[in-house]
């Protein structure tokens, strides 16, 4: 690779004396946002996580809507248990796309330059947030419609009560925003990809469906305070449980991954 | 420009940096040296924000660099140009740093072809080789036209062509009225680069002082080369005198610390012939040694702050 001539720099010189008028923080937090986005969308590893989830949720949950509109099956169904079941394995996907994108600058170093062009730290991780989080509730909601749609195209029998897709709708919100926000936490703690995507897999989907596998009492009891546990809650209405417990357990978790994860990336070195 | 008032970093049982203070001026190109493990980097990443400082604080045009809502356009930086995401092309890279400090996306296109990236600028990092992520990094670096440059060991892993560019680039920008912080421990192009030079050993300072400053300093400790057919005859004179001299391999005499003036005056006085006489140019690299030769940290079993002659010097026998 031959040098290139020193081309001129041009424009006059900031610093000191030139430094110009500063924009405001809503300002910064917007170019935040939208260089969260851009990094999003120029990383393979995002669409391959759309697409994963994309797979497994339509597919999937219209294999299972349609196999309890069958005679033989069990029954009782609108077309949205299409998507909440979907939603239900594809969310996976969808926290593996979040844990990436705040993992992976730990990993490859990224964070340094990262943390140079957004050196307030509150804004970064404002924004860091925000967008995953958005992303992943907002794909969530499309690829539950999409299952929806198709399960009624596929077994017309199903019906989809327009209520029914509403509150199917704000239940598949909340699970994956619940989510994001864990996996951004945990992220922003560990800040390493396995390690993040190990122990939000755990509480998310292995140990509430392991624990309460075994039938024993106490082991129900504590997967009862697994984030995972109200997710199903909440999508499929099993476990027994309150709408209050679920809330305070998705909640608590998420806000107490938040905290100890801004803590992190506020209070840590970078690297 | 940029302070560094008492700046300390503690990393547990290691103080990487022990209060430092130095200013790093504008329109000149102030090297920053120190042997491994120095805390040059750690200094660095202060200066960013990127690390914590224990104690004291480093202001840029006079405000933390935290406080920047527009980063780039005041400081630009290449600390490691490994520490780039993989998966992204350098175009991109270079997109997402522009869009957070508001910078319009054609400057993107000014700087990859200014640092040459050219083509490779739409492939993903993950292919780039060194020369190619140091380009990328230095792009990114003038990205906002900022007045405030620091860069860690540029010249890295570039070939000679890189690395007379990189040169020419610093000087460029120096002379354009911007202060340049330049760390590399390749003291030749130190020496042909820097107008000022910050010296540190073990987290303190050694030496702030200019270029010129700092080799006057070194003339004390200058080596003068004596070929002559009475060797023997000299040396013992010259070490009458309170002189150390040393054989070189190929037979002439080293004489160090002092001038070519006194050797030449001892050899009249003495009635010897002199064939040669010649004053070695104290380099960077030999004051720079004689400088740090106490705070290297990692030194090679057996070459304990190699002394200032060129060659291996075992003690010469005097036959009078
Ligand atoms: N994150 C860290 N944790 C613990 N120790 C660290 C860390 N970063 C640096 N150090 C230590 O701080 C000291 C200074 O390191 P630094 O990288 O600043 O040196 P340097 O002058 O840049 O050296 P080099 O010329 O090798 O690049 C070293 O002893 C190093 O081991
Ligand atoms: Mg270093």
């Amino acid at each position: 690779m031959s040098a290139p001539a020193v081309g001129t720099v041009g424009g006059p010189v900031g610093g000191p004396a030139g430094t110009p008028a500063q924009p405001g923080t809503a300002a910064v937090l917007r170019r935040a946002a939208a260089a969260e986005w851009l990094r999003l969308r120029t990383v393979r590893t995002t669409w391959w996580c759309l697409l994963a989830a994309a797979v497994t949720t339509v597919g999937l949950g219209v294999a299972a809507a349609a196999d309890t509109a069958d005679p033989g099956g069990p029954g009782g169904v609108s077309a949205v248990f299409a998507g909440e079941f979907g939603v239900l394995l594809g969310q996976l996907a969808l926290l593996v796309l979040v844990v990436l994108a705040v993992t992976s600058e730990f990993a490859t170093g990224q964070i340094g330059p990262t943390l140079q062009w957004t050196p307030r730290r509150g804004v970064l991780l404002a924004a860091r947030l925000t967008v995953p989080v958005v992303v992943v509730t907002v794909a969530g909601l499309l690829l539950a419609l999409a299952a929806d749609a198709t399960a009624l195209l596929v077994a017309p029998d199903l019906g989809l009560p327009l209520s029914e897709l509403a509150g199917s709708l704000v239940g598949v919100a909340a699970v994956l925003a619940a989510g994001g926000v864990l996996a951004v936490g945990l992220g922003l703690l560990l800040r390493s990809t396995a390690g993040a995507l190990a122990s939000v897999f755990m509480l998310q989907l292995v140990l509430p469906f392991l624990l309460a596998s075994f039938g024993v009492e106490w082991m129900e009891d504590l997967a009862e305070l697994l984030p995972g546990t109200a997710a199903v809650w909440v999508m499929l209405g099993e476990p027994e449980m309150t709408a209050g417990a679920a809330t305070t357990v998705l909640v608590g978790w998420s806000a107490a991954a938040l905290v100890a994860g801004g803590w992190s990336l506020l209070r840590r070195d970078a690297a | 420009m940029i302070r560094v008032l008492g700046l300390t970093k503690q990393y547990g049982a290691v103080r990487a940096v022990d209060d430092l203070s130095f200013d790093v001026a504008p329109g000149r190109v102030t090297g920053f040296l120190g042997p491994n493990g120095a805390g040059k980097s750690t200094t660095m990443r202060m200066v960013l924000g990127l690390d914590r400082p224990t104690g004291g604080r480093a202001l840029v045009a006079g405000r933390p660099f935290a406080e920047f809502a527009e980063p780039l356009r005041v400081v630009g930086a290449l600390l490691d140009a490994g520490a780039v995401h993989p998966g992204r092309t350098g175009r991109d890279h270079l997109r997402v740093a522009a869009r957070t400090s508001g910078i319009p996306a054609r400057r993107v296109d000014e700087v990859v072809d200014q640092v040459g990236l050219g083509p490779a600028a739409r492939r993903r990092v993950r292919g780039y080789s060194l020369g190619m992520r140091q380009r990328l990094g230095i792009a990114t670096a003038l990205l906002g036209d900022p007045g405030v440059l620091l860069f860690d060991e540029p010249m890295n892993g570039l070939d000679l062509d890189g690395v007379r560019w990189i040169r020419r680039l610093v000087r460029q920008l120096a002379g354009e009225g911007r202060a340049v912080l330049l760390s590399s421990h390749l003291m030749s192009e130190m020496e042909q680069t820097a107008d000022h030079l910050v010296i540190i050993g073990r987290g303190r300072l050694i030496a702030d002082a200019s270029m010129g400053e700092v080799m006057r300093r070194g003339r004390a400790a200058r080596t003068v080369r004596v070929r002559t057919p009475s060797a023997g005859l000299l040396a013992a004179a010259l070490m009458r005198r309170g002189l150390r001299v040393s054989p070189a391999a190929d037979g002439d005499l080293l004489v160090e610390g002092t001038g070519a003036e006194t050797v030449g005056d001892v050899a009249l006085e003495e009635r010897l012939a002199v064939h040669g006489l010649a004053e070695d140019r104290s380099s960077l690299e030999q004051v720079y040694l004689d400088l740090t030769g106490d705070s290297v940290e990692y030194a090679v079993a057996g070459l304990p702050g190699e002394p200032l002659a060129a060659e291996p010097v075992p003690v010469l026998e005097v036959r009078p």
